[in-house]
This record gives C-alpha cells, sequence and structure tokens, in this order.
C-alpha cells in the first residue's frame, strides 16, 4: 500500500495549515450531537471548512464525538466527497470516459500536471488554488473532450485552450 | 421478542434429526452435533458478520414442494421443520466459486489453499491479485479489537482497495488478539525478539510473572484489562500456570 508515503505527504502539508486548522472548526462541533451518528456530517463540515480532511482534523473529532480515531479514518477514506490529501479551492475534474478519452482528454491531464506542477489526485498547487482531478464521464459525452472546474463546463477542450481556461479560472 | 433459549426447535441436518436451541444459528447447531461448516468470518466470540459465505448450506421445509434455498448457515436462526442439507451438489457448486475467487485474491495463502484443494481447485480459474498479501477481508480483526475495546483496527479505502490497517499506533495495546483470531494469519507480529513484541508497526514490552518467569503480555494490555474488567491490576500480572496454582492451593485449603 503506498498510503505510507501519502500519509507522510499529507503530513507535512498539514503542518504548514495547522495554524488555522483549529479556529475554523471551533463552531462546528455544536452544530450536531456529539455522537458516533453525526460522524459523517462533521466531517462534511470539515471538508467545506478546509476543503480537505487533515490528520489533525480528524483527531480532534475523533476526541470531540469521542468516537475511535480507526473509525474515524475508515469513514473519511470510504466515501469519495472526503479528501485526505489537500484540495484547492477549485477541483479540476477532467473526464476521462469513453467519449472523451478517445477524443485525447489523457493529453488534457498530462498537460495540466506539467502546467500546474502537480499530480491527479494528490495535493493542490502551491497558492492553494487548484487540484486536479479525473472522473469517469461527467454527462456531457457530447461536448467531449469536457472538463468541470468547480461548477464551471468547458467543452471540446483542445490542449492551446488551457491557458484560456486556466487565466480565467485563477481571476473568478 | 427476547429469545427464550431454552425453547427447542426440531431440525434435520443431513438426515440427522436434532433438537436444536432456537435463536441459534444453523452454523452452531450443526457443530454442536459434530457436523462441520466451513467458515472463514465466523467467531464464535462474536456477532456473525456474512461476509465470507464459504459456510453456504441448503434449506427446505416439508411444506415448500421441493423448492429449496442457499442460505448462510452462520446469519441463518434454526426453525421449527428446517431440512438442512451441508453438502449437496448446489452447496458444493457454490463454495467452490466462492474459494475459486478467494484463492484470486490471496492466491500465497495456505489456508485458503488447502481449502480449495478439498474442493478440487488447485488454480484460480480468475486473475490473480498482484503483491497480494493473506487478507481475506473477513474483518475478523477489526471486530475483535472493538469487542476488546481498543477500536484500534479499522478498514479502510473501499471497493477493491479495502485494507485492514490501525491508523493511530497509540490505540494498539499489542495484546495479539487480532493475529491470533485471524483464519489466514494475515497479520504478522514478533514476539521474544530483544524482549520485546512487534506488531502494526509498533514495539512493545513485555511484562513478566515474577515467580515463574513467563510473559504475560505488554504494560498497556495488562492496564487495560485490568481497566475493563474493574478487576485489581495484580490478578492480570500472574501467568495462567502460576494462577492455576494458587486456585488449587486455595481448594486444597477449602475442601479439608
Ligand atoms: S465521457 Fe466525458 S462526458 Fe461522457
Ligand atoms: S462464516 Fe458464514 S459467511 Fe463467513
Amino acid at each position: 500500500m503506498n498510503s505510507e508515503t501519502k500519509t507522510k505527504a499529507s503530513k507535512k502539508k498539514a503542518a504548514v495549515l495547522k495554524s488555522d486548522t483549529n479556529g475554523k472548526l471551533d463552531q462546528i462541533f455544536d452544530l450536531y450531537p456529539r455522537e458516533e451518528d453525526s460522524l459523517i456530517m462533521i466531517l462534511q463540515e470539515v471538508q467545506d471548512r478546509l476543503n480537505w480532511l487533515p490528520p489533525e482534523a480528524l483527531d480532534r473529532v475523533a476526541d470531540e464525538l469521542n468516537v475511535p480515531r480507526a473509525r474515524v479514518q475508515g469513514v473519511a477514506t470510504f466515501y469519495r466527497a472526503f479528501s485526505l490529501e489537500p484540495r484547492g479551492e477549485k477541483v479540476i475534474k477532467v473526464c476521462l470516459g469513453t467519449a472523451c478519452h478517445v477524443r485525447g482528454a489523457q493529453i488534457l491531464v498530462d498537460e495540466l500536471e506539467r502546467r500546474l506542477d502537480l499530480k491527479v489526485s494528490h495535493g493542490c498547487t502551491k497558492d492553494g488554488r487548484f487540484s486536479l482531478e479525473t472522473v469517469n464521464c461527467v454527462g456531457a459525452c457530447a461536448m467531449a473532450p469536457a472538463i468541470v472546474v468547480n461548477e464551471n463546463y468547458y467543452a471540446n477542450v483542445k490542449p492551446d485552450k488551457l491557458d484560456k481556461m486556466l487565466k480565467k479560472e485563477q481571476q473568478s | 421478542m427476547p429469545k427464550d433459549r431454552s425453547e427447542k426447535v426440531r431440525v434435520t441436518i443431513d438426515g440427522r434429526s436434532i433438537d436444536a436451541e432456537k435463536g441459534k444459528s444453523i452454523l452452531e447447531v450443526a457443530r454442536e452435533c459434530g457436523i462441520e461448516i466451513p467458515s472463514l468470518c465466523y467467531h464464535p466470540g462474536l456477532e456473525s458478520f456474512g461476509a465470507c459465505r464459504l459456510c453456504v448450506v441448503e434449506i427446505t421445509k416439508p411444506g415448500w414442494e421441493g423448492w429449496k434455498k442457499l442460505v448462510t448457515s452462520c446469519l441463518y436462526p434454526v426453525e421449527e421443520e428446517l431440512i438442512i442439507d451441508t453438502r449437496s451438489e448446489e452447496v458444493r457448486e457454490n463454495r467452490s466459486v466462492v474459494l475459486d475467487l478467494l484463492l484470486a485474491r490471496v492466491p500465497e495463502s495456505d489456508v485458503i489453499r488447502q481449502l480449495a484443494a478439498e474442493y478440487g481447485i488447485h488454480d484460480t480459474s480468475y486473475t490473480k491479485r498482484e503483491d497480494a498479501d493473506t487478507c481475506i477481508m473477513c474483518t475478523i480483526c477489526v471486530r475483535v479489537c472493538d469487542a476488546i475495546g481498543a477500536n484500534a483496527i479499522a478498514t479502510l479505502s473501499r471497493g477493491p482497495d479495502k485494507y485492514v490497517d490501525v491508523p493511530d499506533k497509540d490505540a494498539c495495546i499489542g495484546c495479539l488478539a487480532c493475529a491470533l483470531s485471524c483464519p489466514t494469519n494475515a497479520i504478522p507480529f514478533e514476539e521474544f525478539v530483544n524482549g520485546k513484541r512487534k506488531i502494526w508497526g509498533r514495539e512493545f514490552d513485555l511484562v513478566y510473572d515474577e515467580i515463574s518467569h513467563e510473559p504475560i503480555g505488554t504494560p498497556e494490555q495488562i492496564d487495560h484489562f485490568a481497566e475493563k474488567s474493574g478487576l485489581p491490576k495484580e490478578y492480570f500480572l500472574k501467568s495462567d500456570k502460576v494462577r492455576k496454582k494458587e486456585t488449587a492451593v486455595t481448594f486444597a485449603r477449602v475442601q479439608f
């Protein structure tokens, strides 16, 4: 399992984010009863506020809800909605479904990885702006290859259109 | 409705008529009568989980007009008039599929290889998992650890990437219950290397009985058991052998 190296990487980044982690979480624990049944809701709140689930936030969730740390980790790793890696404010989702794939989506992934100096599903850009993910069909096959950035859809993307897209997303 | 443990139901297992305790599972009843049903995720001290599907048996009833169905015997409670076949053609075929799949998951496991061989499978017909350990995801370790109250083990991730691990090493008390309960010996541990015990990437000291000098357990384990049981810590500082000896002495005094 490469989880070993993964955790190490997230620990490093966690240290950087540490200062602002705690303050942001103070209010969420009063939103729901402090019990195991609230676990998923609380994790969603953490994810909303921090964009990912840093290890020390999970420690705190376990403490506050009095749930074993192992169970928190189990739930946090089970759902796709939770990220154990830092996520940017904007998540660039490149579709790798069949239609997009045959129309060259992989080239877009490679190109974005290079331009953003980022690996798919691994952390975010240094300014915390973007992270990169792939998805399997976003239901817009007629516009293949498609990219979705938060709520914005980009159709028929070619590598030379990426610059414009990034610039636009950088500004908004 | 609470089950009355002493209430009996009459069932037939492999042609034998048996008075079984209501509320028990088919698997439990069969084993009590010496009828062996293979299982992997069943543990007598834990609630049945139904993960491995190896314990399937075929059931029917007189009123079912010959209709039969397969059920997991570790989960299915005995009922009046139930007729159970633990080794029908259908049962063997189903177990074979389960074992064929398990063999693809853990090609290196001696336990699974032997079981599969008993069902005539010597090589899996599916694609073997690469770099496979011998974990079959029965989750006995997770459940045993929870039952003990250490709650240190969890299944992480999901689907084919799912695996078992201890995310917070400090929660582990080094009691070995997980490793010793694992049906496929998938949890490695070391004992007595420089007087230490190693499991889940952590090293534990060992406490020895002062009289017999036998190893008893880790300090963390002894503290945990004392706390959970409410018994004085001294009780756990003795090896089984020494404790038996003392009991014998006490009894001798009581008798005479
Ligand atoms: S394959 Fe990309 S939108 Fe369907
Ligand atoms: S022992 Fe019954 S399903 Fe595993």
